[in-house]
């Protein structure tokens, strides 16, 4: 193990070390595979900048927020339910634990919201990929309570770690792992396949203009505003 | 980029027959040592051939892959019909080709593929011969016009833009110019490249007209009985927005055209034009019938509609010159592309690879704002060995449809050149 392999791991130990012990030994052995990442653990607030509490986040209703970087947008949502922890299966062999929902109801998830396919992710102006709740099915699939990618009909499952349903993707959205302290939520890591690289190549033009430079686009963040997305994005578009 | 390998000197291009199996300018094919590793070539760089070379490399980085393009850049066909109706720029649809070699370390041959040597494995080229163990032939289109002298004159007078380059800039110079008068569109038999692309084209010239006001009528003479998809949408968006101002023609055959005195005759009368746009009917690019992979008559190559391998094993057609389950367009293309990547490097590391999803999804503006869509899931009945379509469309206009074409082109874009 060279010096930077060990200060990852040690801060991965860091991190996880706070969650149960459980998951902490899941978390150690994902590591091998570079199936799980941890970040800054970042608080999740209101608007107004106070920590955002369970009863805040209302059942499936698609949430934003930006982690682990600046310009890396994620979707926090209720399912309303009690989502178990699941094994998620990657085209390429691999797989990875995924620990479910957190809450006291076990519902809350976190995903990146930048498409496994061909990244394409909330901006300001256009939401192409988002949640449809169980009583909205999408107009073109049919399919309700998935997150859909109008780009290319990208569909995955919130309820199973984010995985492929249908459509062109070839990997599940990355996972955020949630922590609760106290009645608080903190984001702790990223699990599964993330596209930052992809993200950060692709839209360094879009992010410089966003942002003022690609390296206030890529800081990490430890605090995320939680919004609703459609306060976020002018025009959220569903198919 | 200038005639050569990007990124190869011309000493390692001649004298690397250990690398390439090629030989000097005298075309003399000779393969002096054994190479250690397979070679991959792809001819063609268009979304097939694009798609294919960076997935090869993707999934197997240190695979040798020859990409062979005579044009000097990329141009996507998808879009096109926004520049000539000056919706978009034309920069934004072109992509330099030194991305895929500085990006993924593709050999770019920037050269005209002369002819194919299927029993000795090579392709000749003007640079001279290269050797493949795994061939990828994603040429595209040629305009199917030798029967039909005709069509052959207009091909230079009226562009069918059909092709990605020249025939778009002096196309759109043709519609900037245009002042007012008749314009005449033609729309061939099926199968052709893309099936909505000269719908949306007339629905676009006709949109423009409207919005500058000019005193102008389109005659839009098909030769099937209605557009050949989302064909209600298309309907609707002609009879509600243009009806004032175009005339659609249906069932009609292109029987000559006098580029002079500029009228077009066909089985439903003569039209005369001040501009047309005159789409020829299509085939598979020439270099595939010299290769001899077409056989007498036939106009698309034949593959094995499951890994897009041709009768040739381990040459591979793809992309609109083959004759597939899949429309002819640059989704489908793309997709191929991907799967017969994976076929190759599960073949080169001697593994099997599971059967593919395979959807498609099509955009087509029907205004200056708003567009309509489809979508067709296929799957593969192994007791029926036939693609089962399931077919959903979209033809209510919309602008938030016309966001996600975009979407949809840039997500492609940022998937090979990003
Ligand atoms: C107006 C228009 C709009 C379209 N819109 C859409 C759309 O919205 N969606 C969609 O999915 N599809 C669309 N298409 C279709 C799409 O462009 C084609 O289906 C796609 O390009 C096919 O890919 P290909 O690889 O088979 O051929 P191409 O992309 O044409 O690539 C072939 C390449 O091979 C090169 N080549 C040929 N012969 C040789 C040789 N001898 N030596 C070296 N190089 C050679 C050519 O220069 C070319 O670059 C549209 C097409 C048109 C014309
Ligand atoms: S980018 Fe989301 S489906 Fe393609």
């Amino acid at each position: 193990m060279d010096r930077r392999d060990f200060i990852k791991t040690c801060g991965t130990v860091a991190v996880v070390s706070m969650l149960n012990r459980d998951f902490f030994s899941q978390a150690l052995a994902q590591q091998k595979d570079g199936m799980f990442q941890a970040y800054k653990k970042a608080l999740l607030v209101k608007q107004d900048g106070s920590p955002l509490k369970e009863e805040d986040i209302k059942p499936h209703v698609n949430y934003i927020f930006f982690y682990p970087h600046t310009a890396t947008p994620c979707y926090l949502l209720n399912l309303g339910e009690s989502i178990p922890p699941a094994e998620i299966k990657l085209k390429d062999g691999k797989s990875y634990k995924w620990g479910g929902g957190v809450g006291s109801k076990k519902s809350i998830v976190a995903y990146s919201a930048i498409c496994a396919h061909q990244w394409s992710y909330p901006t300001p102006q256009y939401s192409f990929i988002n949640y449809y709740p169980p009583d909205t099915p999408s107009e073109t699939t049919k399919k309700a309570g998935i997150i859909q990618c109008c780009a290319h009909l990208a569909l995955y499952d919130p309820k199973a770690g984010g995985s492929v349903i249908d459509g062109p993707a070839e990997f599940p959205l990355a996972s955020i792992v949630l922590q609760e302290e106290g009645g608080n939520f903190y984001a702790v890591g990223v699990l599964g396949k993330d596209q930052f690289q992809q993200f950060f190549d692709n839209y360094r033009t879009e992010l410089r203009q966003q942002y003022g430079s690609t390296a206030k686009a890529r800081e990490l963040v430890d605090k995320c505003i939680v919004m609703e997305v459609d306060k976020y994005v002018q025009a959220v578009v569903r198919c | 980029m200038s005639k050569q390998w990007s990124g190869v000197n011309r000493r390692e291009l001649i004298g690397g027959a250990v690398a390439f199996g090629l030989t000097a300018p005298l075309m003399v094919y000779a393969r002096t040592q054994k190479r250690q590793k397979a070679q991959v070539v792809i001819v063609g760089g268009g979304y097939g051939g694009v798609t294919t070379a960076k997935y090869l490399k993707k999934e197997n980085p240190n695979l040798d892959v020859v990409l062979i393009e005579e044009r000097p850049f990329f141009m996507s066909c998808p879009m096109s019909n926004h520049f000539l109706t000056g919706l978009m720029e034309l920069t934004p649809l072109c992509f330099s080709y030194n991305v895929l070699e500085v990006k993924h370390g593709i050999r770019v041959l920037n050269d005209k593929v002369l002819g194919v040597e299927l029993d000795k494995k090579v392709v000749r080229t003007s640079s001279g011969y290269i050797a493949y163990d795994y061939l990828v032939l994603s040429p595209g289109i040629d305009y199917d016009v030798e029967d039909k002298p005709f069509y052959k004159e207009s091909l230079v007078y009226n562009p069918p833009a059909f092709k990605p380059g020249s025939e778009h800039i002096y196309l759109k110079r043709l519609i900037e110019d245009f002042e007012g008068g008749d314009i005449v569109i033609t729309v061939p038999p099926p199968p052709y490249r893309c099936p909505p692309a000269p719908y949306e084209r007339a629905a676009l010239i006709a949109s423009m007209i409207k919005k500058n006001n000019l005193k102008a009528h389109i005659y839009f003479i098909d030769a099937n009985e209605r557009p050949i998809i989302n064909s209600e949408g298309f309907l609707s968006a002609y009879y509600d927005l243009y009806k004032d101002i175009a005339t659609y023609i249906t069932s009609a055959q292109v029987r000559d055209i006098d580029v002079h005195k500029r009228v077009v005759k066909t089985s439903h009368g003569d039209f005369k034009y001040d501009l047309a746009n005159i789409i020829p009917p299509m085939k598979a690019s020439g270099l595939l019938e010299d290769a001899g992979l077409l056989r007498k008559g036939q106009k698309w190559v034949e593959v094995n509609p499951l890994t897009f391998e041709s009768s040739v094993k381990n040459v591979f057609v793809i992309g609109d010159a083959c004759q597939s389950y899949l429309p002819k367009s640059g989704y489908a293309a793309h997709s191929e592309g991907k799967m017969v990547a994976k076929i190759i490097n599960a073949r080169i590391k001697g593994k099997e690879v599971k059967e593919e999803y395979l959807q498609m999804i099509c955009y087509a503006m029907v205004s200056d704002k708003e567009a309509i869509m489809t979508e067709t899931a296929f799957r593969y009945d192994t007791v029926s060995k036939r693609f089962v379509p399931t077919h959903r469309e979209d033809n209510q206009r919309k602008e938030s449809t016309a966001k996600r074409y975009e979407e949809w082109a840039r997500g492609l874009w940022r998937d090979l050149f990003g």
